[in-house]
């Protein structure tokens, strides 16, 4: 009986382990956003905190130390922790570059606790901004650009 | 069996969602999905904890911290801090790497968006400590950190950095001349 209850104890930790040192290689497509306002729809819709009509924002919380996701073409945000070699994802210049802009990646895909993370091992291509909406909804927030007339 | 099912009982996580409101202050910033949450928890480098890839003293600051919460060994991911300036949780929760903590705030979440364990820490101490830290520092580290931007008018407006990716590339991202006829039909 002890035997069965080590080997299911030894079961249980391997597996944790296998869990925390996993990874799986991808290859996404999505634009580099600001997660918190995307998250928490402080400045409005999904739709809205995305793309040029959120660019300035995108900057101001990324340089402010806002973590940056990736949000790919099928809806799912990836929490990016580190872009080829760079780890400063509290602020750090890659990731401010790369503000709005729509990449490919391809790195290391893990999953904890219901959220999806990325160690970004190579931005395959750089898009640009292709999410070209502030025509659409006008700067998000709309104090983002200052009021050129004052 | 009886051994057995103790032992494998004892290990199984917690199947019922925890109430971590009790007892919370937070401040409510009338977010859709949130809820106050405090508890207990130990201040980790997420990129260590996710994929073994550590630094010392969790980055100094430069890499995204996560609260591993006790009650549940959920790993939880503070997005913000207390000031609505645009300002992420590192600078708050830095001076508390590896060190057992409890702190104060808001939980988003959003099945839709995938929102979930996204944490807005208002506070923060050592557990044991009576006293709180107001999770408001990020401004006052970025003004030290910057001094050649001083002058009026929030942060955002006057860091290097921003201003230098919007003086490239405008406040679209489209290019300065690009968008110049958008923000002139904007304003009129």
């Amino acid at each position: 009986m002890w035997k069965m209850a080590i080997s299911a104890l030894l079961m249980m930790l391997g597996a944790t382990a296998a869990q925390a040192a996993g990874g799986e290689r991808i290859q996404v497509k999505g634009e580099i956003i600001d997660t918190w306002c995307y998250y928490s729809g402080v400045m409005g819709g999904p739709d809205a905190v995305v793309g040029s009509a959120h660019h300035t924002c995108a900057l101001w919380c990324s340089a402010g130390g806002i973590p940056v996701g990736l949000l790919a073409e099928d809806g799912t945000v990836y929490m990016v922790l580190k872009i080829e070699g760079d780890a400063n994802s509290a602020g750090g210049d890659t990731q401010l570059k790369l503000a709005s802009h729509e990449i490919t990646a391809d790195g290391m895909f893990y999953r904890r606790d219901g959220l999806n993370y990325l160690v970004v091992e190579k931005v395959v291509t750089d898009h640009g901004i292709t999410n070209l909406n502030h025509e659409d909804y006008g700067p998000i927030p709309g104090f983002a650009i200052p009021d050129p007339t004052k | 069996m009886k051994q057995l099912m103790i032992i494998l009982a004892l290990m199984a996580p917690p199947v019922m969602a925890q109430d971590f409101a009790e007892g919370s202050e937070a401040k409510s910033w009338n977010l859709y999905g949130e809820s106050p949450a405090r508890f207990e928890a130990k201040v980790v480098d997420i990129l260590c904890e996710i994929t073994g890839d550590c630094a010392s003293d969790c980055g100094g600051g430069t890499r995204q911290l996560g609260l591993l919460r006790k009650a549940d060994d959920v790993l939880v991911f503070p997005n913000k801090n207390a000031q609505p300036a645009f300002s992420g949780a590192v600078v708050e929760l830095a001076p508390f790497c590896g060190k057992e903590v409890e702190v104060d705030g808001l939980l988003i979440t959003d099945p839709d968006l995938g929102a979930k364990h996204i944490y807005l820490v208002q506070k923060i101490r050592n557990l044991g400590d009576p006293e709180w830290t107001a999770a408001n520092r990020f401004t006052g580290e970025w003004a030290k950190a910057n001094p050649e931007a001083k002058g009026k008018g929030p942060w955002f407006r006057r860091d290097p950095r921003i201003r230098a990716e919007i003086a490239a590339h405008g406040y679209t991202g489209i290019g300065p001349e690009a968008e110049k006829p958008f923000i002139k039909e904007w304003f009129e």
